[in-house]
């Protein structure tokens, strides 16, 4: 441990390593578990997508049949891929930046297998057709009986280690990580309860898990995902964030619009006509964190092109950035009063899904990873290639999906709301857009499998023993990642390059 | 910002949501209020409107879900504020014909009676299915196939010709890109199969019949109806375009 006749600096590294160490095992479990639920997330999306053009594709097949794939691969994506990739950035920053180590990765393990067992029994009672029929809370009632204890083993570390951090400055992603913690719970808890156990009218189940859907994006993989930004774009960039007081004004305007969203889902239905109204102006309204926080951190990063153009984390997280913004404009756009009637009923919803899931979660995701897994195994990333086939092809993947899924389905809905044409030429105008979704996703399953593939050669320690960090670029005198020679040398000894601006 | 502060605003900014659009609205729609006929000369009842559905309800609804049907169908006719559902034909209820009335209206809360969950749905890759049942009894040929015979060959295989009334609807089947189910059906020795069989091309010796899960999905999928037979609904939840017209 730290010996008091090391400099400052020396004790700085030493520290981050020891943190680094202590939680290698579990953000590694998570990464990499992550990582093949996303690539079946991914697989059982192109089927689901195919089925909706070719009926009859894998039709044999009970267990694949349309509805039930459908289920499945939102839920593997969601609490498979999403939720697990979550946690491991949660844990490694929280630890980071409260500047503690872990002592309990043995529980987080465990919690983190519990999880898992959770999703595999999940997402396999769903293809045997045993699901509950609420969209995005497929999983049979009794699967949240192991996810909540398990994510509290996982998660409750995190608060421990704010807690007793040392006295100093609370960085802008550590507020976006305590409030991610502490929302997951409360609306996961609440939806299940509302919508499993309590007898109520159907309509209001349906609407709370709409509202659970939207929660679960806006309140848990959206701060976890902008926890991640602000930290990697000041670091890579060696620059502070942009605007502090921009930042907090952000963080609390999604505090405060995101908990209404939701319910516009249900416009037309017969349950208080207000909700649906609240729900739509939230998602409108959405747009203004989304433009604010995204110019805050391209702010931070501005007139630093090569690094973005280098370094895997910010080029991963910038696209990611990129997409809140998009997604905030179209959710805007989308979600007015003439346009809800055409959009609500239509692809374009399950692209708005994808993008947010996708575009901006897990494009933040990767970048955290492309940042994380070197630091905690020691090890570079093998292949460039591998790295930059991965972020192209998800990149067309995820732009032809919202293409799309999202004109495509304007299209549609104008086609359906069209009440004196035929149906089927609405259903028409949806088949060719359907095949672009598939084909996207046949893009996106190639990109992961890059990306899974090279993420279980790094968790079998067979990464690069070199002291200069992969870039997307043949090597500069000078890395986005500083001065060459040590794995672990970002940074100063004054902490984190991440601070207030003024 | 304290911690103290952050909590105390993260329990306010997402309390006040919570409390207004969860709890609430939940506990106000625990009970509906009770709908009372405004007369007979008015509205052809007396009393409170106390709907039934025929069918097996709740397990048909349970069976949909798990099916995942809900992300190709809606079960959801809009105000016309909200969308152009109730115009689409059969959609929300029959036209005024020579046969029948105009039954078109707008779902109302009771719709969902004795499911667990509203399937609303997700998207409108297939049509609606708010009055399904309605839809179908009406489009078949008199004399042919029971309702629920069609929906059983409807969910073994869509894109297999039934006995429809129109021409229109005939060509229909065979543009539909409904997935089928096999998974609610078993191929059994024709000896055993009985008249429970579905009248489609079986390998020889064997027959299609359908699983007690189909049956209850059929006998869900026929109670979904815009009209309930020997209950005509009152005014108070009426909306349809037949209330709107100038008489």
């Amino acid at each position: 441990m730290a010996d008091t006749t090391q400099s400052p600096d020396q004790i700085d590294i030493e520290l981050r390593s020891s943190i680094d160490r202590s939680l290698r095992h579990p953000v590694m479990f998570f990464f990499t578990s992550g990582a093949v639920w996303l690539a079946i997330g991914v697989l059982l999306g192109l089927i689901a997508s195919a089925k909706k053009h070719m009926p009859e594709f894998l039709s044999g097949c009970g267990c694949f049949e349309a509805g039930k794939v459908d289920a499945a691969h939102m839920n593997a994506l969601i609490y498979g891929w999403g939720a697990q990739a979550a946690f491991g950035v949660i844990i490694w920053l929280m630890a980071r930046l409260s500047r503690k180590e872990c002592r309990s990765s043995g529980v987080i393990l465990l919690g983190g297998h519990l999880w898992n067992l959770g999703v595999m029994i999940g997402v396999g009672l769903i293809l045997a057709g045993k699901g509950s029929g609420v969209p995005w809370m497929e999983f049979p009632a009794f699967v949240w009986l192991l996810l909540i204890p398990s994510y509290i083993m996982i998660l409750i570390w995190s608060l421990v280690q704010f807690q007793i951090r040392d006295a100093g400055h609370v960085y802008i992603s550590q507020w976006y990580l305590l409030a991610a913690i502490l929302w997951f719970p409360w609306i996961a808890i609440t939806s299940v309860l509302f919508v499993y156990h309590f007898e109520g009218h159907p309509l209001m189940a349906t609407a709370i898990a709409a509202w659970f859907k939207s929660a679960l994006f806006l309140l848990f993989f959206l701060p976890t995902a902008l926890a991640s930004a602000y930290y990697l774009a000041p670091k890579v960039s060696g620059r502070p964030v942009y605007s502090y007081s921009l930042a907090i004004f952000g963080f609390w305007a999604l505090a405060v619009i995101g908990p209404w969203a939701g319910m516009q889902k249900l416009a037309g239905a017969p349950i208080p006509q207000f909700l649906p109204y609240v729900g739509a102006a939230a998602m409108i309204l959405i747009a203004l964190p989304a433009v604010l926080v995204g110019a805050n951190i391209i702010n931070t990063i501005r007139g630093n092109g090569e690094a973005v153009a280098q370094s895997p984390s910010l080029r991963f997280t910038i696209a990611g950035v990129i997409s809140f913004i998009l997604f905030g404009v179209l959710s805007a756009v989308l979600h007015t009063a003439s346009s809800l009637k055409i959009t609500q009923f239509s692809y374009t919803g399950y692209g708005l899904d994808i993008l947010t899931l996708y575009g901006v979660f897990s494009f933040c995701a990767f970048g955290a990873i492309y940042f994380i897994v070197p630091r905690i195994t020691r090890r570079e990333w093998l292949s460039r290639r591998f790295i930059s086939w991965h972020f192209f092809l998800s990149l067309y993947g995820i732009s032809a999906i919202v293409c799309c899924a999202i004109v495509g389905g304007y299209f549609q809905g104008e086609g359906i709301e069209a009440w004196n044409q035929s149906f089927l030429e609405a259903a028409s105008r949806a088949g060719s857009y359907g095949w672009g979704v598939t084909l996207a996703w046949f893009f996106i399953l190639i990109s992961n499998l890059f990306f899974c593939l090279h993420l279980l050669l790094m968790w079998a320690r067979l990464g690069r023993r070199s002291s200069h960090p992969t870039l997307l670029k043949a090597s500069h005198a000078e890395s986005p990642h500083g001065p060459e020679g040590e794995v672990d040398n970002y940074g100063t000894a004054n902490g984190p390059a991440e601070t207030s601006a003024h | 910002m304290s911690f103290k502060a952050f909590i105390i605003g993260l329990t306010l900014t997402f309390g006040l949501p919570w409390v207004i659009t969860i709890v609430l609205p939940y506990s106000f729609m625990r009970t509906l209020e009770t709908v009372n006929y405004a007369g007979i000369e008015e509205d052809g009842g007396e009393g409170p409107y106390l709907p039934k559905r025929d069918g097996r309800i709740k397990e048909g609804s349970e069976i949909y879900g798990q099916e995942g049907c809900y992300y190709c169908h809606s079960q959801l006719i809009r105000p016309t504020y909200a969308g152009s559902d109730i115009w689409r034909k059969d959609w929300g209820g029959l036209a005024k014909t020579l046969d029948h009335h105009d039954t078109r209206r707008e779902t109302n809360a009771f719709d969902y009676q004795d499911e667990a969950v509203a399937h609303i749905g997700i998207s409108r890759v297939g049509p609606d299915l708010s009055n399904f049942g309605r839809r179908v009894t009406n489009a078949l040929t008199l004399g042919g196939i029971t309702p629920e015979e069609w929906v059983l060959n409807h969910l073994y295989n869509p894109r297999a010709k039934k006995g429809y009334r129109g021409a229109e609807d005939q060509n229909l089947y065979k543009k539909s890109v409904c997935p089928s189910k096999p998974s609610l059906f078993k191929t059994v020795d024709a000896s055993m199969a009985r008249a429970g069989a579905l009248k489609v091309d079986a390998p020889e010796g064997k027959a299609i019949v359908p699983t007690d899960r189909a049956r209850a999905l059929a006998s869900y999928l026929i109670s979904l109806k815009k009209d309930t037979l020997h209950q005509k609904l009152p005014k108070a939840l009426d909306y349809g375009p037949k209330t709107e017209k100038a008489e």
